[in-house]
């Protein structure tokens, strides 16, 4: 269905491109409208004025604004899987295709069911939520909260994923400008003819603030001249970078800002490879903040009706985008700014049929041409109520105790004066002042780097403006080493600003809105403030006043206002919220960035990857590592069945597994080994060349940190493992260590966990096979290589470290190999071994076999374990300090009730364990109290034909044979377990010596 | 030696397709891979850095960069990545950590790191813009030159970073590990420029279309 075609586009006039046509659908109606339309003068130009439904009380609202300060035009912008909800009409950029939906109404727009809530409104008061949902407490889970959640909430988000890109990167400058209205403008062309490098962000597709939507002279020319100078001297040089569409959402410590660039949310879908959004983060040495001021609304019955609007809107939408949204006009303002109204449309060919100010005294030149205009003068009247039914029909004024007169009125345009855009000036704490000069409050306490200039900074004049920007933007190039030329200072027309208190009609009738998007009423105020909210951060806690998508930018300030009139107080006995980032709505996908999906973070590769990859394996995420998890072979669905091939074949012959993600670390220095006995509870200065010792390291609290191998190459030499996950924290550990703890120390270290692809082989056939990889003249005898020997190697001539230790308790070594030979080697020993049935073996069976031998781990070794708790308290040296040595003996560490390290299978051997059941005596009942500790690690073990555990349990070395029950409420299972010695297979040791 | 023979593996693991390839000449972003480099990490011993410096006058003609600094002299380069600790690159294989071992016994503790990184070339008009997205470091020529080395991190990726030439032409040490992940990263953020590959990556990327 295709509508008149913008039957209220104002024929000539308007920063609009009517050589393009562009058709886009709101609410399934197709409209018209040009390039350099929003959707809402696109929806003024055809006549549509109704946009959405209010989001407690379902009232028909209208645009209000022509800015990011939008409170009621938030429609689901896009279709399908770009459905964007809470979009601000006011700030979409219209294009070719577009299409909106009007939000909250059901079933349609004009008629909406839920408008009831209306009639309710009583019950709705502030602190409704608060009150009436609080009780019975079990209620609130299972009954309120669903309740409430389909009632609230604006629009649908998409389900699906979203097809768009984002990104996130990074921009340096001298001199930041956020705004590029005139005060920015100036302060940017200042900065770069200084010769510094200027960034300039512009929230709107187009620089020019209030340039673009008024008439005014600068220099005795018009105003547009001088922005498109200006615009183009700062394009032409190559040490300014302007961005528009681009919003800055936060100030940071450190001189860093977070901007909001929409690259592509102008078109119907970004180009290839673009993104939707960009998310920077911005350093900037120096900053002015220009970002402008927000004209503030005014509190009185009736006041959301659609057609009542800012009057800096009504300005835009007729002088910027020539659409008129009303035939009859009226305008109410408490300052003078709000009369320009008439002049602007007087220029445009509308007359303005009334102007209605409290005031009783007013600027006669501004009388005399307001009159001139065609306009009647209400000198001391306020609006008290409004009339109408989805439109703005007419208006009651009043003056005093008078009688109230009724205008015909279909548009009104109210302004209650401006506000300083604050939101960055106080994102890094500073709290804003209140000026009597401006009636409004103005940054303070401004952090060093930040300066406000323009209307930002409580200078509402255009001479202002542009003074003051000129200023700040050659006092940040000074500040950044460069040298700024005076500027001459600048001449514009007559201008009037003068604002006064006036933030409600005395005499309202009906219900006068303050905050239009959360539903938030004067008689809320009052009433929060006679339940004793009487701070402004209480009274928007308990009226949700200003916490909806626009943060309050147009009702914060009336709310204040109101409060402190009511409170009797001045307004400088406010405390003005303070603003949090981010300024402007973001969505989530600018934060992530390219961080989405599996690659939220990335995936580190072992060097034999591509090669398990071409076996199948399974891979597991190991922190940020891909390992695999078994090889299955052909025929193998049960992977169970598959980890126990491959731990009997270990046990039985030999296998092979990948173990290049444990931290490897290189300790070099003349004192590397009295470093080593300071980080290790165990003594290393006295380990011989050529050998390997396990060694555990505590935090300083006395808890186990971490725990590996670490052999000593030469005298001042030594090669550190780490298991997995620790390997950054102890690197960091050991940095912090040395150089904080032990600058005498004559120890380096570093990382050299990605020079070496390391290759575990275990088995009886162990040796067999490395016989055949190793290059000859290496004796790899038990002699010449016994248990715990670390020796160079080749391998085909490349020079590696052979280790002989083991993990599972079998005849085991590590290969060390040059990272890109690793998958040469690994296929090379699977070649070798191919005679002794060799298998590939992944984590899952290196954890069966290690758990098999009692071996802690990353389960055991939870932050919150002693060496005495894993059975290693024999390791602690007596006759050297070292890092936890006094905390590990703290009496509460030392306990023998604590939990510890032990063994447990099943009474009924047929019966699995699961990890994290908790362990109660068999006859009591299962509470907090009757806990004596958990199943920490579980596994199948093959050799054994049954599940085993290990577990932390009170003094559980001591009640070896006992039977305990493993309880676990969260799987419903309850298993009688034996504790029984760690060690299940080969407790002597006997095989890792042969 | 035994009957084994080794070969290397490519630096990259992942043999995916890339976004955004274009025709050379229409390219904003070239990347290559520069292999061939040995690699070492040299970490003065306590109280020998400037005999160490010194030394390295004598081995280079230079004295050892003393910040995130690049030395660059014939087939050597000389990266500053901490206090007190250098990497040490060169074309070819010819035993560069146990060279600068043996030459500096006692003076710094020197690591092969040869397999440990894999080096990545960025290089075309749309360079700067592109690292931008992932860089916390100001690229920009009057911040950041052909004499300067950046360690840093991109886009969650550990990362040593330096410039070759003003054209803007820059190398990225990343751990072995960690390069198919940023590889991933180079290609989605340079495809908006269009994207050419170098000698040395083609071959490695488009074997197959994974």
């Amino acid at each position: 269905m295709t509508a008149p075609d913008q039957i209220a586009r104002l024929a000539p006039g308007g920063r609009i491109d009517r050589s393009r046509t562009l058709s886009f659908a709101f609410d399934g109606r197709l409209y018209h409208g040009h390039p350099g339309d929003t959707l809402a003068s696109a929806l003024l130009a055809n006549g549509v004025m109704l946009v959405g439904r209010s989001f407690k009380y379902h009232r028909p609202r209208g645009i209000f604004t022509a800015g990011p300060e939008e409170p009621n035009a938030l429609v689901e912008l896009r279709s399908g899987a770009r459905r964007e909800p809470n979009t601000k009409a006011t700030t979409v950029e219209l294009y070719e295709g577009l299409i909106a939906q009007s939000q909250n109404r059901w079933p349609s727009l004009a008629f909406d069911a839920m408008a009831v809530n209306s009639l309710l409104a009583p019950f709705f008061g502030a602190g409704f939520y608060y009150k009436t949902f609080m009780w019975p407490p079990a209620f609130w889970e299972k009954v309120y909260e669903p309740l409430i959640r389909r009632a609230a909430g604006l629009g649908r988000a998409s389900a699906e994923p979203d097809p768009d890109i984002y990104e996130k990167s990074h921009i340096f400058c001298d001199v930041l400008v956020a705004g590029a209205g005139p005060a920015g403008l100036a302060a940017a062309r200042a900065a770069a003819r200084a010769g510094a490098r200027v960034l300039l962000c512009e929230e709107d597709f187009e620089c020019g603030g209030r340039l673009l939507s008024e008439t005014h002279e600068i220099d005795g020319a018009p105003a547009l001249e001088w922005l498109a100078n200006t615009v183009a001297e700062l394009k032409a040089s190559p040490r300014v970078t302007i961005m528009t569409r681009t919003s800055l959402i936060a100030a940071y410590d450190g001189n860093s800002y977070v901007a909001l660039e929409r690259v592509n949310d102008h078109l119907a879908v970004p180009p290839p490879h673009q993104p939707r959004q960009r998310l920077w983060k911005i350093v900037a040495r120096q900053a002015v903040i220009a970002t402008g001021a927000v004209e503030r609304s005014i509190a009185f019955g009736g006041n959301d009706r659609p057609g009542i609007m800012q009057a800096s809107a009504l300005r835009s939408y007729v002088h910027r985008f020539a659409a008129l949204p009303g035939k009859a006009i009226c305008v109410f303002t408490s300052n003078d700014d709000g009369w320009r109204t008439v002049f602007e449309l007087a220029q445009a060919g509308i007359t303005v049929d009334a102007v209605i100010d409290p005031r009783a005294s007013v600027e006669p030149q501004l009388q005399l041409a307001a009159r001139q205009a065609g306009a009647q003068l209400f000198l001391g009247f306020e609006v008290i109520a409004t009339h109408g039914g989805q439109r703005l029909s007419s208006i009651s004024i009043a003056s005093g105790n008078g009688q109230p007169i009724e205008l015909a009125c279909d548009t009104l345009a109210v302004s209650g004066g401006w506000n300083p855009a604050l939101g960055f000036t106080s994102h890094l704490g500073a709290r804003p002042q209140w000026s009597d000069e401006i009636a409004a409050f103005v940054p303070a306490d401004l952090p060093p780097g930040l300066k406000v200039a323009g209307a930002a900074a409580g200078k509402l004049t255009l001479r202002q403006a542009l003074t003051c920007g000129a200023e700040a933007g050659a006092r940040c190039a000074e500040a950044t080493g460069y040298t700024a030329a005076q500027s001459p200072a600048p001449t514009t027309g007559p201008e009037f600003s003068a604002q006064t208190l006036f933030w409600q009609a005395a005499r309202t009738r009906g219900a006068a809105f303050v905050d239009f998007q959360n539903d938030v009423t004067v008689k809320d105020v009052k009433h929060a403030a006679a339940e004793g909210f009487t701070s402004a951060e209480h009274l928007k806690r308990y009226t949700t006043l200003g916490m909806a998508t626009d943060q309050g930018k147009t009702s914060s300030i009336v709310a204040q206002g109101i409060l402190a009139a009511t409170l009797g107080h001045g307004m400088d006995a406010i405390a003005a919220p303070q603003a949090r980032p981010p300024h402007v709505p973001v969505a989530i996908g600018a934060l992530a960035g390219a961080h989405r999906g599996k690659h939220f973070r990335p995936a580190r590769l072992t060097p034999t990857h591509r090669w398990a990859e071409s076996e199948g394996a399974t891979f597991i995420e190991a922190g940020a590592w891909m390992r695999a998890q078994w090889y299955a072979q052909t025929g193998e669905t049960d992977w169970l069945a598959t980890v126990s091939r491959e731990v009997t074949t270990v046990r039985n012959a030999v296998g092979v597994c990948d173990v290049s993600t444990l931290g490897k670390i290189d300790i070099q220095g003349a004192d590397a080994g009295t470093f080593l006995d300071r980080i290790y509870i165990n003594t290393f200065s006295t380990l011989a060349v050529g050998k390997a010792r396990y060694g555990v390291m505590l935090r300083e609290d006395g808890f186990v940190m971490d725990d590996g191998t670490t052999s000593r190459l030469a005298p001042d030499h030594y090669f550190m493992t780490t298991t997995t996950a620790n390997a950054a924290r102890v690197m960091q550990h050991l940095e912090f260590c040395h150089q904080v703890l032990w600058p005498d120390l004559d120890v380096q270290m570093i990382s050299v966990t990605e020079q070496w692809a390391q290759l575990a082989i275990a088995g009886p056939k162990a040796r067999d096979v490395l016989t055949k990889v190793i290059d000859p003249g290496f004796d790899l005898s038990n002699a010449a290589v016994p248990f715990l020997a670390a020796a160079p190697v080749t391998v085909g001539g490349i020079a590696g470290r052979l280790f002989r230790i083991s993990f599972s308790g079998e005849l085991a070594y590590e290969l060390s190999v040059p990272a890109r030979f690793g998958a040469a080697v690994m296929r090379a020993i699977l070649d070798a071994g191919a005679p002794f049935g060799i298998t590939p073996y992944g984590t899952e069976a290196l954890g069966v076999m290690r758990i098999e031998k009692g071996h802690a781990a990353g389960n055991e070794l939870n932050g919150q374990t002693t060496a005495r708790d894993l059975g290693l308290g024999r390791m602690m040296s007596s006759k050297k300090d070292y890092i936890g040595r006094v905390l590990a003996g703290r009496p509460a560490l030392l306990d023998p009730a604590r939990p510890a390290l032990i063994g447990f299978k099943p009474v009924d051997l047929t019966e699995r364990l699961y990890g994290g059941a908790h362990f109660i005596p068999m006859s009591a009942a299962p509470s907090p109290e009757s806990d004596e500790g958990h199943m920490t690690s579980v596994a199948f073990s093959p050799t054994l034909g049954h599940w085993i555990g290990l577990g932390l349990l009170r003094r559980g070395p001591e009640r070896i044979g006992e039977r305990v029950r493993a309880y676990d409420p969260v799987r419903g299972n309850d298993t009688q377990v034996e504790v029984c010695a760690p060690v299940f297979v080969d407790p002597e040791g006997s095989r890792l010596h042969v | 030696m035994s009957d084994v023979t080794l070969d290397p593996d490519t630096p990259l693991q992942l043999r995916t397709k890339p976004i955004g390839l274009v025709a050379p000449g229409a390219a904003g972003v070239t990347i290559d891979l520069h292999e061939g480099l040995e690699i070492a990490s040299v970490a003065a011993r306590k109280n020998k850095a400037s005999e160490l410096s010194m030394f390295c006058e004598t081995l280079v003609g230079a004295a050892l960069p003393q910040g995130p600094d690049r030395l660059h002299r014939g087939p050597v380069t000389v990266l500053g990545i901490g206090p007190g600790r250098w990497l040490f690159l060169r074309e070819g294989s010819a035993g560069l950590a146990d060279e600068l071992s043996d030459a500096l016994t006692g003076l710094a503790s020197v690591c092969d790191q040869s397999d440990g990184y894999v080096i990545f070339e960025v290089g075309g008009p749309y360079a700067r813009q592109m690292l931008a997205k992932g860089v916390p470091v100001d690229l920009h020529p009057d911040a950041f030159g052909p004499g300067d080395c950046a360690v840093t991190s991109i886009a969650h990726i550990g990362a040593i970073l330096w410039q070759n030439d003003p054209a803007p032409r820059y190398e990225i040490a990343v751990f072995r590990s960690m390069a198919d992940a940023f590889w991933h990263w180079l290609q989605i953020s340079a495809a908006e420029f269009g994207l050419a590959l170098g000698p040395s990556l083609s071959p490695t990327v488009e074997t197959s279309h994974g």
